[in-house]
């Protein structure tokens, strides 16, 4: 399919869940509006959505009420889904937005239905990759897997997120929680994703103990988020209360926007060692509240945060350590990372990302 | 100027470079000193492994069962203690209401896991005799085996070895590491790197110093190891007397744990050596045979590797095989168990 003008009156997404508060929920909603503005009618159809919004989109199947002529699909690629297969028995033109998921290897052991749900994801992708007319991808890593899956034409374009959030003012009862804590010295380190496996907290714990004892015994790790894995969280919480650090290991569950904001404005430093990253929306939220990022280089987080963080070739706890040892007490690498965090977050931010998504769209399917 | 511009370096990047570098010095002489010993690591590793589920430990079914009969009694009788006053005696009259109906709907359930269980532990003696069946026909797992004059710190390959790994960003595995005499010698040469080696007396029996060594067969230990956590692996005495699945297993494992862009630097004898009658009792005993370069290089290329070369030593009795892990590859390898 090639651009051209006079191109289809709408431009539909999909989805497999339609959440408000995830990455790949926003990005939905803001490419909707991104769509609607550039001229093109747009719905979102989703197999799962959120009451809060389910006034905003339909369940998958109800397409075929809403069809007409020329209709283009994109479809927010996250994990398995019966979307999948709809899409790919419809025939419509297809965009794949890929936000990448992450594969079965990063679950073994811990969570046999994520297993197979990731290894269902693989074919789905295989599936679909073939047929889409354009690939999106979020980041060169994504980029290459989708090439390797069979798309033919791909762009990459980074996530539509809203960043605002992490500097809306932070809730107060958290904030002051957090000053007090602060007030007994000891830097705060803070991570921010779902507790999984793949997320690798029990790395995270492991650095905080080996940072506790070779530069700062008062340190405190945050870990925000929810969880979607009983026996990984029941695990974690073990090994804390085994190492000693129940005190100082702060596993706060899901936050409001406002709690978040509070845990960015008093963190030292961001360090994540997930073992997988499709994008890493919170990276670039740290970037945005000013706080120097330490990570580790795993999936598409060497692409999403460029020359903007301290890029950790491995896990292992002193390496670790003595990267955030140097990331909280160096003042100019601290002015540097927070400095060049901004301006890799203004590239990665909202109008830019939106044009450049409609774009790429409208020169394969053509304007409207 | 402003203060931004005033810290801002003219490289970013490079900079960056630097600290990384400067960081890599203080790690190395943080384990040099002994401040965190590798021991007190693998007891991290070891202690969150223990909070792993069972198939995180390895699937072992006794353990599961053990698992299943310690829950599948349902206790309908709830504790009644309570911080709040008169809190125990509410508690305590609604379990007495409710006790007559939970206690029916337990027993039901007790009895119904009590079947489960009882099925498992049939299929489970079934296993243990299938197993036992099949153990006449198991293939046993290739141990190290080493050539005197090929395999120590004199051989031919090592310098080569070294300046191809020294300068990866990040932690360096040999396998099969004995003593540590090329650790030692990565280490030297500004590599981060430490060993495993399945032969335990071997490893006790080394003078470690701050060397990280750790007696374990490499199958398992990668296994247990972060994905894409390790810059380089040289493997030495370790591949020749594999049979196919246990190289298959290997390599496998080797893709997941290697972080792309990481080299792989491979060690093996030719099949004249191996078979030669100087040769060491281990390679009669070994389940396989080496293979030769060709196979090593298109085996590689075809798991994802690039930039494959094989260097034949002096004598025709070995050769070195290194390869470039892509950066993307097979995003979902086949399962390692």
């Amino acid at each position: 399919m090639t651009a051209a003008a006079g191109g289809p009156v709408a431009v539909h997404q999909f989805i497999p869940t339609l959440n408000p508060h995830d990455a790949t929920g926003t990005h939905t909603l803001m490419l909707r509006d991104a769509l609607r503005a550039a001229g093109w009618q747009s719905e979102i159809f989703a197999e799962a959505i959120h009451d809060d919004l389910a006034e905003l989109a339909y369940k998958h199947w109800m397409y075929p009420e809403h069809a007409a002529r020329g209709d283009v699909a994109i479809y927010q690629f996250t994990t398995s889904s019966a979307v999948a297969p709809y899409l790919a028995e419809h025939g419509m033109p297809l965009i794949l937005d890929y936000h990448n998921f992450t594969g079965p290897e990063y679950f073994d052991g811990w969570e046999p239905l994520s297993v197979q749900r990731a290894a269902r994801a693989a074919d789905e992708l295989a599936l679909l990759a073939p047929q889409a007319v354009l690939g999106l991808a979020k980041s060169r890593f994504s980029e290459e897997e989708l090439r390797g899956a069979g798309c033919r034409r791909t762009a990459v374009v980074p996530v539509l997120a809203d960043y605002r959030r992490v500097t809306a003012a932070p809730d107060p009862r958290v904030a002051a929680e957090l000053t007090c804590l602060r007030a007994g010295g000891g830097a705060d380190i803070l991570f921010v994703g779902r507790v999984v496996s793949s997320k690798a907290q029990h790395e995270l714990v492991k650095a905080l103990w080996a940072y506790r004892r070779l530069y700062d015994p008062r340190a405190r790790l945050h870990l925000v988020g929810g969880t979607s894995s009983y026996e990984y969280n029941k695990a974690l919480l073990g090994f804390v209360h085994d190492l000693g650090l129940t005190g100082a290991v702060h596993i706060t569950g899901e936050v409001s926007d406002a709690s978040l904001a509070a845990h960015f404005a008093a963190a030292d430093v961001y360090l994540s060692l997930s073992a997988h990253e499709g994008f890493g929306v919170p990276l670039v939220e740290a970037m945005v509240a000013g706080v120097p990022v330490v990570t580790r280089g795993a999936g598409a987080v060497a692409d999403t945060v460029a020359d903007a963080a301290l890029l950790l070739a491995a896990a292992d706890p002193t390496y670790v350590a003595a990267a955030l040892h140097r990331a909280c007490t160096d003042d100019r690498l601290r002015a540097v990372l927070i400095a060049s965090g901004r301006r890799r977050a203004a590239e990665l931010s909202g109008d830019t990302v939106a044009a450049s998504l409609v774009a790429a769209i409208a020169a394969v399917v053509g304007r409207p | 100027m402003t203060d931004t511009e005033a810290t801002m370096p003219a490289d970013p990047q490079a900079y960056l470079d630097q600290v990384m570098a400067e960081i890599a010095d203080e790690v190395r002489a943080r384990r040099a000193s002994g401040d965190l010993p590798p021991k007190l690591e693998r007891e991290l590793d070891e202690l969150f492994l223990a909070h792993s589920p069972v198939a995180g430990r390895g699937g072992d079914l006794g353990e599961a069962l053990r698992m299943v009969d310690a829950a599948t009694f349902i206790d309908p009788v709830v504790p009644i203690e309570s911080e709040r006053a008169a809190g125990a005696v509410v508690k305590k009259g609604m379990r007495s209401l409710l006790l007559w109906y939970m206690g029916w709907v337990t027993h039901q359930m007790s009895q119904s896991a009590a079947a489960v269980s009882r099925a498992l532990h049939i299929v489970d003696g079934r296993l243990q005799e299938l197993e036992r069946q099949l153990e006449v026909q198991r293939v046993p797992e290739a141990g190290v085996v080493e050539f005197p004059a090929l395999h120590g710190p004199d051989a031919w390959w090592v310098e080569p070895a070294v300046a191809t790994v020294a300068t990866a960003h990040g932690r360096i595995l040999h396998a099969a590491c004995g003593d540590g005499w090329l650790v030692r010698r990565i280490v030297s040469a500004g590599g981060d790197a430490y060993g495993v080696d399945p032969r335990s007396h071997v490893v006790d029996r080394a003078d470690l110093g701050p060397l990280d060594l750790r007696a374990e067969p490499v199958a398992e230990h990668l296994r247990a190891a972060a994905p894409a956590g390790l810059a380089a692996i040289v493997l030495s005495g370790t591949v020749d007397g594999m049979a196919g699945g246990e190289r298959s297993q290997l390599l496998s494992a080797i893709g997941t744990r290697l972080a792309p862009g990481g080299m792989l630097v491979i060690h093996s004898v030719s099949r004249a050596a191996w078979d030669g009658a100087d040769a060491p009792a281990g390679a009669d005993l070994a389940p396989g045979r080496p293979l030769r370069p060709e196979a090593w290089c298109q085996l590689l290329e075809q798991g994802g590797y690039e930039a494959t070369t094989a260097r034949p030593g002096p004598t025709g009795s070995d050769f070195l095989v290194t390869a470039v892990r892509a950066s993307i590859v097979t995003p979902y390898p086949p399962a390692e168990r």
